[in-house]
C-alpha cells in the first residue's frame, strides 16, 4: 500500500489547439437529466445533516463509455458500458462520512444520507442553504462532434485505420493491438453551501502496442493520443495513423537496444515524457492531504526553496481539451491553474474542500474523485513544468557522458519522497551526442535531492498522458515538461 | 442484502431476451455487494464508507462476433436497450471462430465446502469494527519511533455472484471477507520511512488480533530506519512472502493464454520444458478452501480446478480462458476470472536459514513502479531492503533498483522457505535467488 503512484501509458502528444478543434457540423449533448428536483436534492442534504454534520454533498453520476479492441488483424469485442449512481458524503470536523447507491429514488439517496450522517454522533441538525443553480462558467471540453455521438463505423474506421498503418511501417512489427475507448461523463453536484452544478466530460484514448520481432530478439513498444477531444482530434490534430508509426518505431527502435550503464550520472529527461517525473516528484508531495497530515515531505516547507529556480512548476485544469482539463471539480469547485513551484519557491498546494478547510487556505479546485463510489480527494489534472531558455539540444550537449530518457512506462511516489521512473526507451550521451538506444532503465532517487539537482530546462514543450492511482482512486491526467537536466540521479539497469 | 433468486431470475430472463433479440449465445452476470470500510488515524475516525452496489455484465455472440456490455443501472428498460445494441455492434465487428461459451460442465464441487462465506462477518457491527481499528492504531501510536500515521483500517465486504448463459448453465455464490492493517511512517528530516501490514479473511475467527497485526507493522516500518545507500553490485537476494507474490505476479503475465497466443511472453512454446529450478512448484487452485482467489465457477461458469503450471520447474500448464484455450487447441483451465489462488508451494527451509545462508546480499522486503518486458522476461524496479552479511541483517537499504530476468531469476532459485500463509490470491514463501543486479550509488 504506497500512498501514492501512478501507472501511465504515458506517450506524449502534441497540444491540440482551439482552432483545429472547431467544427462546422456540432453534435448537440444533452445534458443527462437525473430526475431530481433541487428541493428534493434539499430534503436529501437535510438527511445528510440530521445527526449534526458541517458540511454534506450530493454527487450523482452517468457516465456512458465504449470500447473496441482489435488484434491479429480482426476487430475482436466492441463494449458499451454504463454506469449510474450516486453517493453522499457528510463532512464533521476532519471526519468524513461517504454512502453511495445505484438507486437514484429520493428515497433511496435520502436513505445513503442517513448512512453518510452516522459519522457525526450529536449536535443540532445542520442547515442547507437553497440551492442556487450555477453553470461551470468555462468551457474547457471539446463536445463538438464528440465521440460517443458519432456512429459507431465511424470509430471503428479510426482503430482499423492505426492498425494498418503500425503493419505496414515495417515488415519487422509482428504484432498488434489497438484499442479505443470514449466515454462522456456527465455528473450533478449539490451541498449544503447552496451549490449546484452539472457538467458533461468527454473522454477519448486511442492506444496502439506494437510488438517487433527480429532474428531472436523482441520488443514493445506504445503511443497513444486523445484528451478530452472529439472527432476532430483526429482529422486535425493527431491521426490514428501517426500514433501508430509512433509506437512501430519505437518498438523497432528496441531491437537495437542495450542495457543501460547503472549508477549515478547526469541524466536528460526528453520533453513530454519527463512530465511522469514531475507529477511524482512536485505533484504528489503538493497535494493538500498529505501535507495537512504531515506525512508528505514538503510539509513545512512552504515558501522556502526546494527546487533550483530553473524550476517553475503548476497545474492548470483549464488547458482546453487535455485529457486532465475540468471545467469544475468533483466538489463544483470552478477550476483554476494553481502555482506550486515557483522558480524554486514552494507557494501553493493542491486543495480540496476538507483540506483547504482544514488549513485555512482557498479552494484551488482540485478535489477529484474515481467515480460516486469515491469520495474526493486533492488530486493532480494537468501539472506543467515551465518553459526554459535553452535549446533542447543544448541541453543534451551540455552532458558528456549520461543517460536521455524518451519513454516511460510509469512511476511511483512515496509521501516520503522517494520515486522511481520505469524507462521503456531511451538513449546513451556520449560526448554531447545520443547514440545507442537502451531499453529497461529504471531512474531512482528522493524529490527533495532531484529538484535541487535541475540545472537546465529547455523551451520545447510535450505532453504525456497518464492515469493515476492514489489510494485505490484512478484519475485521468496529463503531464506537460520541456526537456530538461538532472545533474545526478541513479539509474537502475544491469551493468 | 441476502443472496437472491430474483436476482439468477433477473439474468435468466435476459439470456433468453437475448436470444430473442438475435444472439446465438448469450452469457449475463450480476454482482451484488455490501462493503463497509473504516479508517482511523491519530484516535480518530477519518473516513466511513457503507454501500451497497449491483452490477451487471452481459456477453453476446452472434455468427461468431462478441460484444459485451455492462451497466449499473438495473432499470429492465435500460437493460434490454443495452442487449438490443450489443446485438447491432456485435454484427458491425469481425467473425472469429473461437469466439464463443464454454461447453457445460458439471461442477464437482459441493460450494459449501469452499467456506466462503461467513455469517459472523455478515453480521458484525460497526462499532466493533472501528474499536479493532481504533486498537491496531493505538498500539502504533504508543511506539516513540513512529512519526506518523497513515491510519488504521477495517472493511469488510459480503457479495454474491450470479451467473446464467444460454447454454443452460445457472450458478451462484456468495462470500466475505474482512481485513484489519495499519500504515505507518518512522524516521526524521528527510530521512523518513513507510510500511505496515494488513491481514485479510474470509471468516471472522481466522483474522489476526489488532495486536498481532501492530507488532508485525510495527518491525515492518522500524526496521527500515535509518537505511543506507550500497555500491552497484551482483549478489543474492532473498524475496519475502509479499515480494515471492510480485514475481508470480509478473510469472501470470507471461502464462496466461492470452500472452500466449500473441506470443508476447518468454513462455511461448516451453510447455514441457524446464523454465525453472528442480525445487520450483508454482500451483492455481481455485478449490482451496477459504482461500482469497476461491470460486466454484469462473466468469464464463468453467468449474474451477487445481492447475499445476510449474512442476518440479517444468511448465506443465498455462491458465486460460475458453478463448484462449480454443485459439491454443486446449481446454480451459477455470481461469476466466484471472487467476484464482495462484502461488509457489512451500519448501522445507525457515526464512532465518534462508538468511543465515547468505554470505553478502540483499533481502527484499518491498518494491516501487514497474518495469518489465513479457517477452523477453527482463525486469527492472526500485526496491527496499536489508543487507545482509555473514548471514546476519546488518543495515536497512534504500534507493536501489533490482535488475534481472524472470526466466534467468526462475531458474536460479536456490532455497524455499516453510512460510507459506495464502495471506492474498498471488503469494509464496520466501525464497532465495542466486544473483542479482543490485543498483545503488
Amino acid at each position: 500500500m504506497r500512498s501514492s503512484d501512478a501507472s501511465v501509458s504515458p506517450r506524449s502528444a502534441p497540444t491540440p489547439s482551439q482552432e483545429a478543434l472547431s467544427d462546422p457540423a456540432p453534435a448537440p449533448v444533452v445534458a443527462y437529466d437525473f430526475g431530481l428536483s433541487p428541493r428534493a436534492i434539499e430534503r436529501v442534504l437535510a438527511a445528510a445533516l440530521d445527526k449534526g454534520g458541517e458540511f454534506a454533498e450530493l454527487f450523482c453520476e452517468y457516465r456512458i463509455s465504449t470500447r473496441i479492441f482489435m488484434e491479429e488483424e480482426i476487430v475482436k469485442k466492441t463494449a458499451e458500458n454504463v454506469s449510474l449512481g450516486a453517493g453522499v458524503r457528510v463532512l464533521s470536523g476532519e471526519k468524513t462520512g461517504y454512502a453511495y447507491t445505484n438507486d437514484l429514488s429520493e428515497r433511496g439517496l435520502s436513505q445513503a444520507a442517513r448512512t453518510a450522517a452516522a459519522i457525526a454522533t450529536g449536535g443540532a441538525p445542520g442547515r442547507v442553504l437553497s440551492l442556487r443553480e450555477g453553470t461551470p462558467g468555462r468551457e474547457v471540453y471539446d463536445l463538438n462532434r464528440t465521440l460517443t455521438l458519432v456512429p459507431l463505423e465511424t470509430r471503428l474506421d479510426l482503430v482499423r485505420r492505426a492498425y494498418e498503418a503500425a503493419t505496414s511501417y515495417d515488415h519487422r512489427i509482428s504484432k498488434l493491438q489497438v484499442s479505443f475507448a470514449d466515454g462522456l461523463r456527465h455528473v450533478l453536484i449539490a451541498n449544503s453551501e447552496g451549490l449546484l452544478v452539472t457538467d458533461v466530460r468527454p473522454q477519448v484514448r486511442l492506444a496502439v502496442s506494437a510488438l517487433a520481432e527480429h532474428n531472436g530478439t523482441s520488443d514493445l513498444g506504445f503511443f497513444t493520443g486523445g484528451g478530452r477531444v472529439g472527432l476532430a482530434y483526429f482529422q486535425n490534430v493527431l491521426p490514428p495513423e501517426q500514433i501508430a508509426r509512433t509506437a512501430a518505431e519505437e518498438a523497432i527502435i528496441l531491437l537495437e537496444a542495450v542495457a543501460p550503464p547503472a549508477g549515478a550520472q547526469p541524466v536528460v529527461l526528453g520533453g513530454g515524457q519527463s512530465g511522469v517525473m514531475i507529477h511524482e516528484a512536485v505533484g504528489h508531495p503538493l497535494e493538500a492531504d498529505g501535507n495537512r497530515r504531515g506525512t508528505s515531505i514538503m510539509a513545512g516547507r512552504m515558501g522556502t526553496m526546494v527546487a533550483t529556480p530553473q524550476v517553475t512548476v503548476y497545474d492548470d485544469p483549464t488547458i482546453p481539451h487535455l485529457r486532465g482539463s475540468l471545467n469544475v471539480d468533483d466538489e463544483g469547485t470552478p477550476t483554476q491553474r494553481t502555482m506550486l513551484i515557483e522558480r524554486g519557491k514552494l507557494v501553493g498546494y493542491l486543495q480540496d474542500r476538507l483540506s483547504a478547510r482544514l488549513l485555512g487556505m482557498p479552494l484551488t479546485g482540485h478535489g477529484r474523485r474515481e467515480s460516486y463510489q469515491h469520495y474526493p480527494i486533492p488530486r493532480m489534472t494537468n501539472t506543467i513544468l515551465a518553459q526554459g531558455p535553452y535549446a533542447p539540444e543544448e541541453v543534451i550537449a551540455s552532458v558528456k557522458k549520461g543517460f536521455y530518457a524518451k519513454s516511460f512506462q510509469g512511476g511511483q511516489v512515496e509521501e516520503s519522497g522517494k520515486f522511481v521512473f520505469s524507462v521503456n526507451l531511451g538513449y546513451l550521451i556520449e560526448n554531447g551526442r545520443l547514440t545507442r538506444p537502451v531499453k529497461n532503465a529504471t531512474l531512482i532517487g528522493t524529490n527533495v535531492q532531484v529538484l535541487k539537482s535541475i540545472s537546465m530546462v529547455a523551451n520545447d514543450m510535450g505532453y504525456f498522458l497518464g492515469s493515476c492511482g492514489k489510494e485505490g482512486q484512478s484519475a485521468a491526467v496529463t503531464a506537460g515538461t520541456p526537456t530538461l537536466r538532472i545533474d545526478s540521479i541513479t539509474v537502475g539497469g544491469r551493468r | 442484502m441476502n443472496k437472491s433468486d430474483e436476482l439468477l431470475a433477473l439474468a435468466e430472463s435476459l439470456v433468453e431476451f437475448g436470444r430473442r433479440a438475435g444472439a446465438e449465445e448469450v452469457e449475463v452476470g450480476i454482482r451484488q455487494g455490501v462493503e463497509f470500510t473504516v479508517r482511523v488515524r491519530n484516535g480518530q475516525i477519518e473516513h466511513l464508507v457503507e454501500a451497497g452496489a449491483r452490477s451487471l455484465g452481459a456477453r453476446v455472440i452472434v455468427d461468431h462476433r462478441v460484444a459485451t456490455t455492462s451497466s449499473s443501472d438495473l432499470s429492465r428498460d435500460t437493460l434490454e436497450r443495452l442487449l438490443t445494441n450489443a446485438v447491432t455492434r456485435a454484427r458491425l465487428v469481425s467473425a472469429d471462430p473461437y469466439a464463443g461459451l464454454p461447453e457445460k460442465e458439471e461442477l464437482a464441487v459441493d460450494i459449501a465446502s469452499l467456506r466462503l462465506y461467513d455469517p459472523a462477518i455478515a453480521s458484525l457491527g460497526a462499532e466493533e469494527k472501528i474499536q479493532m481499528a481504533l486498537r491496531t492504531e493505538e498500539l502504533c501510536l504508543a511506539d516513540p519511533r513512529i512519526k506518523s500515521s497513515y491510519g488504521a483500517t477495517c472493511a469488510t465486504s459480503v457479495g454474491q455472484f450470479y451467473l446464467a448463459n444460454s447454454l443452460g448453465f445457472s450458478g451462484c455464490y456468495e462470500g466475505t471477507s474482512i481485513s484489519l492493517g495499519v500504515y505507518l511512517q518512522a524516521g526524521q528530516g528527510d530521512e523518513l520511512v513507510e510500511d505496515g501490514w494488513y491481514e485479510g479473511t474470509r471468516h471472522f475467527a481466522d483474522l489476526p488480533s489488532p495486536e498481532a497485526i501492530a507488532q508485525k507493522a510495527l518491525h515492518r516500518v522500524t526496521r527500515m530506519i535509518g537505511p543506507r545507500k550500497i555500491p552497484t553490485q551482483n549478489v543474492p537476494v532473498v524475496l519475502e512472502p509479499d515480494i515471492t507474490g510480485e514475481l508470480l505476479d509478473l510469472l501470470f503475465t507471461c502464462a496466461n493464454g492470452a500472452a500466449i497466443y500473441q506470443r508476447q511472453s518468454f513462455l511461448v512454446d516451453k510447455l514441457g520444458e524446464r523454465v525453472a529450478s528442480d525445487i520450483v512448484n508454482v500451483v492455481d487452485d481455485g478449490l482451496f478452501p477459504a482461500g482469497p482467489g476461491t470460486r466454484p465457477f469462473d466468469g464464463e461458469g468453467v468449474p474451477t480446478r487445481k492447475t499445476a503450471v510449474i512442476e518440479q520447474g517444468v511448465l506443465r500448464s498455462y491458465l486460460l480462458d475458453t478463448y484462449s484455450g480454443r485459439k491454443l487447441g486446449m481446454r480451459s483451465t477455470g481461469n476466466a476470472s484471472g487467476v484464482n489462488n495462484f502461488y509457489l508451494a512451500p519448501g522445507p527451509y525457515a526464512p532465518e536459514e534462508i538468511i543465515a545462508s547468505v554470505e553478502k546480499g540483499l533481502l527484499i522486503t518491498g518494491t516501487m513502479g514497474w518495469g518489465f518486458n513479457p517477452v523477453t522476461g527482463d525486469l527492472s524496479r526500485g526496491a527496499f531492503g536489508l543487507w545482509i552479511e555473514h548471514g546476519q541483517i546488518v543495515h536497512p537499504v534504500a534507493e536501489v533498483t533490482i535488475s534481472g530476468n524472470l526466466a534467468s531469476m526462475l531458474r536460479s532459485v536456490e532455497m524455499v522457505g516453510n512460510d507459506f500463509r495464502l495471506r492474498r490470491s498471488i503469494i509464496g514463501p520466501t525464497i532465495k535467488i542466486a544473483e542479482m543486479t543490485v543498483a545503488g550509488s
